[in-house]
This record gives structure tokens, sequence and C-alpha cells, in this order.
């Protein structure tokens, strides 16, 4: 029989191992959070010490023409994105979820951007998508096909630097949805054959349904990816041409650590966390009504 | 009671000599005390050189140990704000022109008036320097020792020069003798429909735009109101500008030349003149073909003016306002912005402020291009100019934000998306804004 005098920290036990993360997620995340909260009601360039403000930095980012086209371009980049990434990662993970001796060596290729550093995937695609010596253009070029200035013209740039983070994070998507579909068991989709569906009603009648959690998890994870665009932007435009491709997280960038507005820096991040906040409850909202799998 | 006085006296005699030999070996041992200095610089490249004044400096003072840290120029300014904040200065640190106001006026630097004016200082670096750097901070003081100058020169092909029959720029040069010589230098040289080599380039890079401003006698900031205010000289030379892309096509747009690295367009020979900071003269050096043949000018004078401003800024060493060892770290500063330094500190271009470094024949090393670098010496000791203010980065659009500012409208000009009279209009409002928050 054990003796219980010696097991009289049994209960906190628990607490012990948890201890390091909890120091962790205290030091590095909520005390941060925090202390960014308090600064954004203040003035400071890291010189000296904030200077309380109020409300200040919010009322000058809603008043101001380019904080609220960034907003723009941050809602724009995310539909352009979520759009392109469940797109592309089903598309994808539907020609690849077949039984072939190489199909590993194929999935390992589509996957290869996701694990690419974003700014060597940026500075490629700038050499890609660049005017008179770049790749796309001698090419649509030799084909007498017209071509733009893909990242010059403020028209598209917005649209070119999501699709190369589309083309960078489908492999992500298309492992999630991969998963989902080896879930689908092979006796269902025999009793839909059996039916007489063709190929495509199974595919819409079928398999995307029973696909909901996946689509709705992969929808939940890109609309936060989506938010998290800096590398690519740093890498390709810096926000221009004229502020077109200038989103929430670079705008916090450049007010941090270029300009050294550290309180607004603060607000502006803290304009993105509640938009993501809200996107989020709203994703799960969502899910918990209308996105069922078939029992 | 006599007794008591005279016991009294030797006591206070012995009491004295005491005290009086005791400052007097502290002072001794105060002066053979380790010093330790910590020095923080920002080009990565000059680990071993620095390493190597280090060696040198420790061995002629035994008593004084540097750290040197070296941090590159992206992390640079965030470290040392950050030290600034904890009153963890280091006792010698490099400073930028750009943002010397804002640290003098917050008393992060320390004043050196008294050590220039205590020493050979004025006679041994270029006087017109230290005024450049009083200049900047917009105070009456030195705050900072300069190392180094940069200026914008005037980068031109002589070879593209011969072919056409044009004779090479000179101190006379007009900007219209310039912008025919651009047209004359703009060739498609294929017949492919294309032009291959434009007459010059530039976009809305500060290095690219103040340069004509200030060459033309102008100002993009009005320096008794803080306000973006271009007066007409500016406004000339930036319609001059955006006529050599939009009416005489002998520049291309900046959309045009953004798959190349800027500072590659004129050595890969894509146009036949460029102005920009001296510096490039090493990358110059480094990618051109080496059977190109190039020079430099002084940047044009514009037609309001009989002597146009030279652009240039200062590279400079402060001293923490919280230093145990000024005078040690004022030493060590001196130093290491001359007589410990030679020419391989400097990317060639660069002005060395110490007078001995800058007028020794190595400086213009006739084995190597440009033949023209007394040019630099004489844009040196003319009347110079910047447009530093607080909020520079944000408001002119530099490093990750040079999309943005003042560089972004003037893109957006030449790349045909707004006209001037727009740009001017909105830069105004939004620079003003920035300006605004820094000087009520």
């Amino acid at each position: 029989m054990k003796n219980k005098k010696l097991l009289w920290h049994g209960r906190f036990t628990p607490w012990l191992f948890l201890l390091p993360t909890i120091i962790g997620l205290i030091v590095f995340r909520i005390v941060p959070i925090v202390w960014a909260f308090v600064l954004s009601f203040s003035q400071w360039s890291l010189l000296g010490s904030p200077k309380f403000i109020g409300i200040t930095n919010y009322i000058e980012a809603f008043n101001t023409d380019t904080f609220i086209q960034t907003l723009f371009n941050t809602v724009e980049f995310s539909i352009y994105y979520v759009i392109g990434s469940i797109f592309f990662g089903l598309l994808l993970a539907v020609l690849i979820n077949v039984k072939l001796k190489s199909i590993a060596f194929f999935r390992a290729i589509i996957y290869l951007p996701v694990v690419t550093s974003a700014v060597a995937v940026g500075i490629v695609w700038n050499w890609i998508l660049g005017p008179n010596i770049g790749l796309l253009h001698t090419i649509l070029e030799s084909l007498n096909i017209p071509t733009a200035y893909w990242l010059g013209d403020p028209k598209i740039a917005l649209r070119t630097v999501a699709f190369v983070q589309v083309w960078k994070m489908a492999g992500y998507s298309m492992i999630l949805f991969l998963a989902g579909l080896q879930g689908i068991s092979a006796q269902t989709i025999e009793a839909a054959i059996v039916d007489g569906a063709n190929s495509v009603q199974r595919f819409f009648k079928v398999v995307l349904p029973m696909l909901a959690p996946s689509v709705f998890f992969v929808l939940t994870i890109s609309i936060i990816d989506s938010f998290k665009n800096f590398e690519l932007i740093y890498a390709m435009t810096k926000g221009g041409p004229q502020n077109a491709t200038n989103t929430l997280v670079y705008d916090v960038y450049l007010n941090a650590f270029v300009y050294y507005r550290v309180g607004y820096a603060a607000a502006v991040a803290f304009v993105l966390l509640i938009f993501v906040g809200l996107l989020t409850i709203m994703n799960f909202y969502i899910r918990k009504n209308w996105a069922r799998p078939l029992e | 009671m006599k007794k008591v006085l005279i016991t009294l006296s030797v006591l206070i005699f012995v009491s004295l000599s005491v005290f009086a030999n005791g400052q007097k070996e502290s002072a001794e041992v105060k002066q053979d005390e380790n010093v330790v200095l910590e020095w923080w610089t920002w080009d990565p490249d000059l680990k071993e050189k620095n390493q190597e004044i280090i060696a040198q400096y420790e061995s002629e003072h035994p008593n004084v140990t540097i750290n040197n840290t070296i941090v590159s120029t992206k992390e640079y300014w965030t470290k040392i704000r950050i030290l600034a904040n904890q009153n963890k200065l280091p006792d010698v640190f490099t400073m930028s022109s750009s943002t010397l106001e804002e640290w003098a006026e917050n008393d992060l630097v320390l004043e050196l008036d008294s050590f220039i004016d205590s020493d050979n200082t004025r006679d041994v670096f270029y006087s017109d320097l230290l005024e450049a750097v009083k200049d900047v901070s917009k105070t009456e003081h030195y705050y900072a020792l300069p190392f180094a100058l940069v200026t914008t020169t005037l980068y031109y092909n002589k070879d593209a020069f011969d072919a056409a029959g044009i004779d090479y720029p000179d101190d006379d040069w007009s900007w219209d003798e310039f912008r025919d010589a651009a047209k004359k230098l703009t060739i498609d040289k294929d017949n492919d429909g294309k032009i291959d080599q434009y007459g010059f380039w530039f976009y809305g890079r500060y290095a690219h735009v103040e340069s004509w401003v200030y060459a033309n006698g102008g100002r993009l900031i009005n320096r008794d109101t803080m306000r973006f205010d271009p007066d007409e000289a500016a406004l000339e030379a930036l319609n001059m500008l955006s006529d050599l892309v939009l009416v005489d096509k002998s520049a291309p747009s900046q959309k045009d030349m953004s798959s190349i690295r800027q500072q590659d367009v004129f050595p890969q020979q894509k146009a036949a003149m460029w102005i920009d900071g001296s510096w490039n003269i090493d990358n110059n050096r480094n990618v051109s073909d080496p059977n190109m043949n190039w020079g430099i000018a002084k940047v044009p004078t514009g037609p309001s003016t009989d002597k146009g401003l030279t652009y240039a800024w200062t590279d400079s060493y402060a001293l923490s306002p919280n230093t145990e060892h000024p005078q040690e770290a004022w030493d060590f500063a001196k130093y290491v912005a001359g007589e410990g330094v030679d020419l391989g500190m400097y990317l060639a271009g660069k002005i060395p402020s110490f007078k001995a470094l800058t007028e020794s024949e190595a400086f213009a090393d006739p084995s190597k291009l440009p033949a023209e670098m007394n040019v630099l010496k004489e844009q040196a000791a003319s009347e110079m100019r910047t447009s530093f203010t607080k909020g520079w980065s944000e408001w002119r659009g530099y490093g990750a934000a040079e999309a943005l500012g003042f560089n972004g409208l003037i893109d957006g000009v030449i790349n045909g998306e707004i006209s001037l009279d727009e740009a001017l209009v909105k830069g105004e409002k939004s620079i003003n804004t920035v300006l605004a928050r820094y000087y009520k």
C-alpha cells in the first residue's frame, strides 16, 4: 500500500508540468498583448517614456484616407486568398487523391512552397512577374499575348500578391482536404455509383457535403492566414504602388519599426485583432449551425 | 589650551596630508584604471577592419578596452533606440544625419562643443562637415563627429557619350544641354521598337529627386514653417523630371525598371546617365563590364540659380550622454573618425571627414574609375543641403516604406497614374500631416 504522506503533492503535479507553458504563455503572449493594448493609447517613439493620449491613435487611424485604403486592401486580399486557397487546395487534393506509384513525389512537390521562405518566394516571383526581363513577360510576349505590369499597376498589384500567396499556401489546404477526402469511405462512393450518380454528381452531392468540416477548417485557417501577409508584401511591393498593397499587418510593421510610432502601430494591431476576432467568431457560428457533416 | 590647539593643528595637517595624498593616489589609479568602452557600428562588412582598429588602439592605450558590436542597418535603429530607452547607450555609436535632430532634442547624445574647441579637431577634420552636422541637429551645438560625407553625383557612360558624339558633362552643363544629351542617348539599338538604352533614369527616390531640386537652388520643406512647401525652383525641377519620362521619353517609368536593382541600372548600361549617392561608385566598379568607361560629374546647375546647392549629408559618431568616460570616449571617436582608419574603411565614393585621408593620393586612385574623383572633393567644399526632418522616412518614403510617401507619389507621376499637380496636392496633405505631428 502506498504511503499517502509521500503523495501530498499529487494535486499539484499536473500544474507543475503545466507551469513552463503557463509561464511562457503569460510572459510571451498575455503580457505583450495587454501591454500593446495599453500602448495603443499612447504616443511613443521608443525614446523616452510613452505619453498617454487617450484614443487619439484610433481617431487618427479612422480619419486617414491611407488607413481606410489599407483596411479595404486587407479585406480584399483576404477575400482573394481565402477563395483561392480553398479552390486550389480542393482542386489539387482531388487531383492527387489517386493511387499511383509516384503520387507521394507530386504531393511533396505541391507542398514544397509551403515550407519555402516567403521572402525567397517573393524574390523569385518578382523576377517571374517583372516587366521587360520577367519570365512571364517574355513568354506572353513570344506568344503575342498582351502583358501587364503585374506588380507595378495599382489596379492589379494586390491581386497579383494574393495570387502568389495562394500559390505558396495551396499545398497546405491540399493536405487538409486530402485528409478529409481519404476519410470518406469507399462504400459511400460505391453506393452513389450504384444509384447512378455520375462523377460530377458524386463530387457535389456526396463528396463535398461530407467534406464540410474540412472546408470550414480550411476557411478558418485561411482567414487567419490571410492577415499574415507581411513577408510577401515586404519582398514584392513594399506596400506600393500608391499604397495599393499596403495591408494592416504591413502598416503595423511600418509604424512600429520604420516610423517608430509604436503607440499608433499598437492601435492598428488592435484594429487587426478585432477584425480577425470577429471573423473567427462568425466562422465558428457558421460551422456550428450549418457546417455539419452528413451522418 | 595651547596644547589642544597644537594637537588639533597637527591632526588637521596630518588628515589633510593623508587626504591629499589619497586624492593624488586615486587620481593616479583613475588614470591607470582599465576603461571599457562600448562601440556600436552598423556595417557588418567592416568587422575585421574594426578589430584591426581596436587592436591598434588598445596597443596605444593599454588601459582601454574596446568592445565592438555591429548591428546591420535594418536592425540598428530599433536596437539602439531600446538601449537609449533603458539608459544603456554604448559610449560611442554611429549616428545618421536623418535622426540626429530627434536624438539631440531628447538629450540622447552628448554635446561635443567643449571637446571640439579644446583640441585640434577643427584643424584635422573639415570644418564644413562639422557645420553640416550642427545644421542637421537644428541646434547651435555639435552633437556628433562626422567620419564621412556622402553626396549625390551624376554618373555618365563615356562610351555612350562617345558613340553619340556628345561632349562629356562639365561644371557649366545646363539643364537644356542635359535634356538634349538624354534624348540623343536614348537608343533602340536593335530596331525592335524597344528602347535598349535610355538617356537617363530615376524614380521617386530621395537621392534621385532632391539632387535636382537643390541644384536649382530650391527646397521641398520650408525650414521656417517646417511644412512641405516646394518653391518655384523645386517645382521647376519636378516638372523637368516628369517631362523627361512623359514628354521627352528619354527616361523610363519607374515600373519599367522595377525588375532590376536600382543601383544596377546604370552599370548594366540600361541608362547612360544616372544621379545617386557617391557611395555607388563601389557598386559601379563591381557590377559594370570591366571595359565600360564611365565617369562622374557635378549635378547640372538649374536655370533658377547661378550656383546650385549640393545634396550631401554626413555619417557620424555620437557619444552617450551617460558615458562614464567622456574623455576616453571622445578620444576613441576621434581616432575611429580620423587618424585610426584608412580608405579601406570607406566605400569608394564616401568622402572621409579627416582631411589627411581625403587629400591623400589614394583617394583619387588613377588606376580606378571614375577618373573624376576630385569632383567629390569640390562638391564637399560647396554649400550643402539635406531634406532630413523628424518623420523623414515616413513622409519621404524610405526603406521598407519606399513605395509610399513622396517617393510613391513621384513614382505615380512617372508611371502615368497621376499628374504632378495631383501628386503635389496629395503630398501637401499627407506630408504636412506627418510634419505637423513633429513640428507644432
